[in-house]
């Protein structure tokens, strides 16, 4: 019942105001059509309004001509019985009605009809003037009584009847109301889903059932094409690492050879730099999609972060870096132990990416930190550099613009290092977090944060 | 260390990729290897292991006729001779595969000759001991099969831990290893708070092998990471 006062305060409210509108709408119709012709019923020609002209009208003789045309006129017959029940006068009184009554004979037609003519009757000084209108043209109450009691609960029984109405209103409202929700909020969460490129699959019964195909239908086509894509991808650094082998292969003979001159050993060293920077490429390219459409599942297994760090430090170092670059490790005592749930070879990529990183932007060579710090609940990972930095505009770029392979406008100015787009992916899929700090000229710093995994 | 004694072992190298093929056999000669065997697909592999007797195979993942893990465990029922994979797919699974068939390493292509040579070498070493494996350091040799050191004047007797030490330095001669992997090799899987220890038995390993033990030139510190041997040269 969270959302009730969502309810109340605004579809509620424009709903009783719509039954309300709905009712005076009614109100205004019945007036407008019957009111009108009650109205008119009670105008010149109604039967008090008649009974007094005529009344006025009425001497010893009978009525003036022009009352009896008035009576014509509007079909109506007129009679006066005096107190022996004889009719003294008449104007044109149907043939059927008789002329002579009884006392219990005008008891019963005073109060209804004659011969089925809806009569009306004045007591006048020494007898009863009688008018009769036409048949059928009024409708007489016969039993004209109601107990007393009927009377006094009538406004309580209208004023119950209406708020019994009201509330079983607002009960088929709320519950109409909960069933649609309950129907769409899985649609509506798949579509969530959706929009942030993930598969749903959805089973809903009813009426509603349609959309849910459809939107399984869309997560099929998503998936599908997601699935085309990665595959090319990862067929297309398949095929290129093989000729790729061969070009830093024999690259590095070349450079190597002391039989070639100077000159194209240099030239071969360059070829077989380029080269080793598109194997990086293609595999963070390869990597990066895999992450992107979730093909690849994390093989997670608890691992204790420094080991990592410093088998990662230890194979660059084998490797061999250049002389303008130095390699530090600072782990924290207490980070010695700490652990975290995790796809080794993954963090050890991220790692690796932001060094990588920080020699490329550094030509003129830095000192590259490796800093392993932990609080109670979290574990630091910091990758940092006392190179060239960056300027605050360059590091909130890097931070707000997406990566080409993320964003959907031509404008590939905008791409930064496909790098720096996996090591975000790398730190989302560990559910971590990921901070940048630089000033320039003052080296340039990432901070990766990672839930600790509690002994 | 010094690898020449595994120049003589006979290799076996399986790829579908003849230019492939001709290049490394190009790297392996140049770097002193005498035995070189290639096939281009699976069925060619087997034979050439059955008739060859190889001591290592190099084997492609994929090949025209099946792929390298059936190659291998075909190879397998026969020989426990090392094996190392070459793929051109990066995917955890395929390396989780390999390794859990009993391959001993993978090589993900594209891959530098360096980085080829050292893991081929690391698998040799490990699977072929040296028939008589001395050391040369500074100012000493080390005979791993005595488990002594020669330092000219005296002969002094390396203790089990500082023999298993040394050698898994020595394994990765010229190259820093980590505290981890020496813990590791000392006192099994998962080791934790026997920094102290270590830095107890590298002390004294370097009171016998060093000729100043507070400079030392042969075992050196790396700060923060491990610890690295250098030979003489």
């Amino acid at each position: 019942m969270k959302a009730f006062g969502k309810y109340i305060s605004k579809y509620l409210l424009s709903f009783f105001a719509f039954v309300l509108v709905l009712l005076l709408v009614n109100i205004l119709a019945f007036s407008l059509t019957f009111g009108g012709i009650v109205f008119r019923e009670y105008g010149a020609a109604s039967p008090a309004n008649m009974l007094e002209r005529v009344a006025a009208d009425l001497s010893v003789s009978g009525i003036s001509e022009e009352t009896a045309r008035e009576l014509n006129r509007n079909q109506i017959w007129a009679m006066y019985l005096n107190e022996g029940g004889g009719c003294d006068w008449s104007v044109s009184l149907p043939e059927e009605v008789p002329t002579q009554y009884r006392t219990q004979d005008i008891a019963v037609f005073s109060k209804g009809y004659l011969k089925d003519y809806p009569v009306f009757v004045r007591s006048m000084e020494d007898g009863l003037l009688v008018l009769g209108y036409p048949k059928d043209s009024f409708m007489k109450l016969t039993g004209n009584y109601l107990p007393m009691r009927a009377v006094r609960i009538f406004p309580l029984f209208v004023t119950g009847i209406l708020a019994a109405d009201i509330l079983l209103l607002f009960l088929v409202y709320y519950f109409s109301k909960r069933k649609i929700s309950k129907n769409t909020e899985p649609i509506m969460t798949s579509i969530k889903t959706l929009s942030a490129g993930k598969p749903v699959n959805l089973s809903i019964h009813g009426e509603l059932s349609e959309i849910a195909d459809s939107v399984n239908q869309a997560s099929q086509v998503l998936s599908r094409q997601n699935q085309a894509r990665a595959n090319w991808i990862s067929g297309v650094s398949h095929d290129i690492r093989t000729p790729l082998s061969m070009i830093m292969g024999y690259a590095q003979r070349i450079a190597g050879d002391h039989a070639a001159s100077g000159n194209i050993q240099q030239e071969a060293e360059i070829i077989r730099a380029q080269s080793t920077k598109i194997k990086d490429l293609v595999q963070d390219l390869n990597l990066v999609s895999q992450l992107e459409y979730e093909m690849q599942p994390l093989t997670k297994a608890p691992v204790r972060l420094s080991r990592l760090l410093r088998s990662y430090a230890v194979e660059l170092l084998n490797a061999g870096i250049p002389e303008k670059y130095s390699l530090e490790t600072e782990i924290s005592k207490d980070a010695e132990t700490a652990v975290i749930e995790c796809d080794e070879r993954l963090i050890s990529r991220a790692v690796s990416n932001l060094v990588q990183n920080s020699i490329r932007h550094n030509p003129q060579g830095c000192t590259i930190i490796l800093r392993l710090a932990c609080s109670d609940t979290a574990i630091f990972l910091t990758v940092a550099d006392n190179g060239v930095g960056l300027s605050a505009e360059k590091l909130r770029e890097l931070e707000e613009k997406p990566h080409y392979m993320e964003s959907t406008d031509e404008r590939l100015d905008l791409r930064h290092g496909l790098g720096l787009l996996l090591v975000r992916q790398i730190v989302e899929a560990h559910d971590g977090t990921m901070k940048m700090e630089s000033t320039p000229q003052n080296g340039y710093k990432t901070i990766l944060a990672f839930q600790k995994l509690l002994p | 260390m010094d690898n020449t004694f595994l120049h003589s072992k006979k290799l076996l190298l399986v790829d579908d990729e003849p230019e492939l093929l001709k290049m490394i056999t190009a790297i392996l000669t140049d770097e002193g290897f005498q035995y070189l065997v290639t096939a281009p697909n699976m069925k060619e592999g087997i034979a050439a292991a059955k008739a060859e007797k190889p001591d290592l195979a190099i084997l492609d993942v994929m090949l025209p006729d099946g792929d390298g893990f059936s190659l291998m465990r075909q190879i397998r029922t026969w020989t426990d001779i090392p094996i190392i994979f070459l793929t051109a797919r990066d995917e955890a699974g395929d390396k989780l595969a390999g390794l859990g068939l009993g391959a001993d390493d993978y090589i993900a292509k594209p891959f530098l000759p360096q980085e080829f040579l050292l893991r081929i070498y690391a698998v040799l070493r490990r699977c072929y001991k040296e028939d008589a494996p001395i050391l040369k350091l500074h100012s000493c040799t080390v005979d791993f099969s005595r488990a002594e050191v020669d330092n000219g004047s005296e002969v002094l007797p390396l203790t089990a831990m500082e023999h298993k030490l040394l050698e898994t330095l020595a394994k990765n001669e010229g190259r820093i290893v980590t505290v981890d992997t020496l813990c590791e090799a000392l006192w099994g899987d998962n080791p934790f708070g026997y920094e102290n220890s270590l830095n107890a038995h590298v002390r004294r390993i370097r009171g016998k092998i060093e000729a100043d033990p507070s400079n030392p030139v042969s075992l050196l510190t790396v700060k923060g990471l491990g610890y690295k041997l250098v030979a003489r040269k």
